[in-house]
């Protein structure tokens, strides 16, 4: 029982430490859609009024990575905060396998003192601590949905902009490209979340 | 499980030497621990580290209440010295840990806050268990920078921490020295590498000439016994130590 804790909450740190390269990973790609996208609205610009929608919809991609940016440092200061409780929950499933041990090993005042600490203090202390750790997981859930939401918006203004890029006239090539390099970035967001949300499943 | 041993006992002033656990794992290095006892106050001296925890915890309770354990002394900063330190305050939060001033800042890493620590200064201090006064002893160096050994001046029994230990083969489960010459085989290695300081060594040696101790015991191997206490400290004295290899 005692070892089987001990890979659970192994297995918890684990998760988190996978969420955290996770989230760096959307980090730096909206970092490269915020840069992307005012490159875009520079290209709008030069286009002039043919390119005037586009130039709009850059804007507007444009608040949309920092805004992903902020959620996102939100999400790693969420997972930052579970470590210390994973941690204290693999520091009390270590102290649970060692007072099993000792239990096994006792027999008489040895064994009753054992019982009586692990019925008391001890089991609800790692009753909380489990507590403490869903109770993080459902925050964790929650903000992955909405960023999911986030990004979705993210992906309707890449398609809207390869709509406007068609109107761009003799900027329509380049223009058609960058809405294109949008679409396939927001898309690596998506599949980033999806595999936070798997790992959160 | 280990054994828990009576070395002493006059009226209520007892020593127990938790020793030799047959089930310990090979990798882990043997380890002695010593519960003082006086009346109903006790002090356990090198409590050793998380993993023999159950095994100290088991033998110890079969002789005395853990939970009237107040006290503990470190004679250094080591894992296999003290690591376990954050069970026994499971049991008692209150418990106090008596060692150098040198680890009070680094001990803590294994658990316990400022209120755990009783720190000995380098000339060493008086710790009473019930109506005894104990002595700590330094040993500076030999093997930690911050060192101190137990004298009790009543039962006559020096706790000499690493000085004195022997890595015995397996088998040897004896727990007093039986014949002086083949056992300190054993601990020749371990006192020329371990042992970082010829100077410190000739101080200890001196200090502890001093005393009268009838049993002198380790924290790693079998216990001396009488005049092989004197053989030791003869033996130590000519010894070179500080040396890589043997």
């Amino acid at each position: 029982m005692a070892a089987v804790v001990t890979q659970d909450t192994g297995r918890e740190l684990r998760r988190i430490v996978r969420i955290n390269e996770e989230i760096k990973s959307v980090v730096a790609t909206a970092f490269k859609i915020n840069l992307m996208a005012m490159n875009a609205i520079f290209l709008a610009k030069r286009a002039g009024q043919t390119a005037l929608g586009f130039g709009v919809l850059s804007n507007e991609l444009r608040r949309f990575a920092m805004d992903l940016q902020k959620q996102m440092t939100a999400l790693r200061e969420m997972t930052y905060g579970s470590v210390a409780t994973v941690t204290a929950l693999v520091k009390q499933a270590r102290l649970n396998r060692v007072l099993d041990r000792a239990r096994k090993e006792s027999s008489g005042l040895g064994r009753s003192i054992i019982d009586e600490f692990m019925r008391s203090r001890h089991g609800q202390a790692y009753a909380r601590h489990r507590e403490q750790i869903a109770a993080l997981n459902r925050r964790l859930s929650q903000m992955i949905a909405d960023t999911a939401q986030l990004v979705e918006l993210g992906s309707v203004l890449a398609r809207s902009a390869k709509i406007e890029a068609a109107y761009g006239g003799p900027f329509s090539t380049s223009l058609m490209q960058v809405s294109s390099d949008f679409e396939r970035t927001i898309g690596e967001i998506q599949r980033s979340l999806e595999s936070l949300s798997k790992q959160q499943d | 499980m280990k054994t828990a041993r009576v070395i002493y006992e006059e009226g209520g002033h007892k020593w127990i030497a938790l020793v030799r656990d047959p089930n310990r794992p090979e990798y882990l290095i043997d380890t002695n621990e010593y519960l003082v006892i006086d009346g109903d106050d006790a002090i356990l001296l090198d409590p050793g580290g998380n993993e023999i925890f159950p095994a100290v915890f088991s033998a110890l309770s079969a002789e005395f209440d853990p939970r009237k354990i107040n006290k503990l002394f470190a004679s250094h900063q080591d894992p296999d010295i003290i690591s376990s330190l954050s069970l026994w305050l499971e049991f008692n939060p209150q418990i106090k840990c008596h060692i150098s001033w040198l680890w009070t800042s680094f001990v803590p890493h294994f658990g316990g806050n400022q209120d755990t620590f009783i720190p000995i200064p380098d000339g060493g201090s008086d710790i009473t268990v019930g109506g005894q006064r104990l002595q700590t002893i330094p040993a500076h160096y030999l093997h930690s920078s911050g060192n101190f050994h137990v004298y009790d001046p009543k039962a006559k029994i020096l706790f000499s921490g690493d000085v004195g230990a022997a890595l015995l083969p397996p088998g040897d489960e004896s727990l007093f020295v039986e014949d002086f010459d083949r056992h300190i085989r054993h601990a020749e290695g371990f006192h020329r590498r371990w042992m970082g300081s010829e100077r410190a060594k000739r101080d200890w040696c001196n200090r502890v000439s001093q005393l009268d101790i009838q049993m002198m015991c380790p924290q790693h191997g079998a216990i001396y016994r009488g005049e092989q206490v004197r053989r030791f400290i003869d033996w130590f004295a000519q010894l070179e130590v500080g040396l890589v290899k043997g």
